[in-house]
């Protein structure tokens, strides 16, 4: 019984090679194109019963969901998210997890997919960037965790206790809002064993002009003192209701926004201001959030 | 409808992809046979998708393809070796198979049928009902591959959980 358990062991430990979930990948959309080849001529017809009936406009509308629906069925499914109005969607583009030397890492990396015309190659730009970032922040958090790990052992601590530290290290992302104007997302990276090097990076697209998305657009073109006065007030509140003690402006506190400082766009539309930890208060408040109206 | 269930055996391939390299593995022992079978399986799974009845089914449906699929490749590969000329010289107990006293190189020198049933069963932990479906064989059949393999393994069926 045992050697069965030993067999069943070695079987597990089994290495899994670097690209296997690219080659999973490679081998489903490798099939869904062919689906597509498949299913074009029935869409053909479709589109030609619609331009008589309904018009192009409509038409050329419901070929766009039909094409897109094909296309991404299968990131759809496995991200959960859901289709950002009609203009653009955000997806998993590559997801894989790893688990060696007690060290966890899951990655997910989105990409944004735009149908709009002429997106001012945005779409391309912004992958780009969070396909670097990502990638660039998960080999930093390995070899950061490696050379943890390799001090931890170089002073004493054992493997196993090494393995009782639980590594991980997580790279997602959170659509914030979405809109036809708008898509909000942020992209985030944590090693659960310091949160020093946690990097959260806020991606706000203009659907419309293929921009992104700035503070000056939403408030208009005072925004610092709008957001600032915003910001100082709820500070006030939040401190009496929450007893946050924020740090004053000479420990390193809150002084004012630029054009710089990170936000999302909320379901309501409006900037939400985001202080990441430590920023503007004590680490136990964590991220600080404040809402602007507009 | 049909949407749904291509999109739910995309998620259990994503979800399930390491398993799959593992028994496929375990079959060629090298890595870029393995990962070619692998893609195989989940192109001719997406391909005929249509052919999966009961969504329920999805597991052993997709193990019957990989397994076929890893006991077609390690048939081509036999047929090529005994093409070749050489393929006397070849021996049979390659690196890492002189010593058999581990259980687990053992099990890969058993029959494929064989080797399936206990892989299937005690290492991805597969009802034996289930090992029928995905080796198309009748349960009693199934019962009496894994009762000899384990004997040939010196495993004492008492002791063993089936």
């Amino acid at each position: 019984m045992n050697q069965l358990q030993d067999a069943k062991k070695r079987y597990e430990e089994i290495p899994i090679p670097d690209d296997l979930s690219v080659k999973v990948q490679e081998a489903i959309e490798r099939s869904s194109q062919k689906r597509r080849e498949n299913s074009r001529i029935i869409r053909a017809g479709y589109r030609r019963f619609l331009s008589r009936s309904l018009g192009t406009a409509a038409a050329a509308m419901i070929v766009f969901t039909t094409l897109l629906n094909t296309s991404t069925a299968f990131a759809d499914t496995v991200s959960g998210l859901p289709v950002v109005g009609t203009v653009a969607r955000l997806l998993t583009f590559r997801s894989y997890e790893k688990n060696e030397d007690d060290l966890k890492i899951s990655v997910e990396i989105p990409s944004v997919e735009m149908i709009a015309e002429d997106t001012n190659g945005l779409e391309d730009s912004v992958n780009q960037e969070i396909l670097e970032r990502c990638q660039a922040y998960a080999d930093e958090a390995v070899s950061r965790a490696e050379a943890y790990r390799e001090a931890f052992l170089a002073t004493g601590g054992t493997e196993e206790e090494w393995a009782a530290h639980n590594i991980q290290i997580r790279v997602w992302y959170e659509l914030k809002s979405q809109s036809e104007d708008y898509l909000s997302f942020v992209v985030k990276g944590t090693e659960n064993w310091s949160s020093a090097y946690n990097r959260a990076c806020y991606y706000n697209l203009d659907l419309k002009n293929g921009t992104m998305v700035t503070l000056k657009d939403l408030l208009g073109d005072d925004y610092i003192q709008q957001a600032d006065e915003s910001i100082k007030k709820q500070m006030e509140e939040r401190a009496a209701a929450e007893n946050i003690s924020f740090l004053s402006p000479e420990e390193g506190g809150f002084t004012g926004i630029t054009a710089e400082t990170p936000f999302y766009i909320n379901e309501s539309g409006n900037p939400v201001i985001v202080f990441e930890k430590y920023e503007i208060a004590p680490g136990s408040a964590g991220e600080i959030y404040f809402e602007i109206e507009r | 409808m049909k949407q749904d269930l291509y999109n739910n055996i995309v998620t259990y391939i994503i979800e399930n992809q390491t398993k799959f390299y593992r028994l496929a593995f375990s079959y060629v022992h090298d890595q870029e046979d393995a990962l070619d079978i692998v893609q195989n399986a989940i192109c001719k799974a997406l391909e005929h998708y249509g052919s999966l009845k009961n969504e329920q089914a999805v597991r052993t449906w997709f193990y019957r393809i990989l397994v076929n699929e890893s006991l077609l490749f390690l048939k081509k590969q036999e047929k090529f070796l005994s093409n070749e000329e050489e393929a006397a010289d070849i021996p049979y107990d390659e690196k890492g198979y002189e010593t058999v006293d581990d259980l687990y190189d053992h099990i890969a020198q058993l029959d494929p049928d064989v080797q399936t049933i206990i892989k299937l069963r005690f290492f991805e932990e597969l009802p034996l009902k289930d090992i029928a479906e995905v080796t198309n064989m009748n349960l009693n059949t199934v019962k009496a591959k894994l009762y000899r393999g384990l004997k040939l393994l010196k495993q004492n069926i008492q002791e063993v959980d089936l």
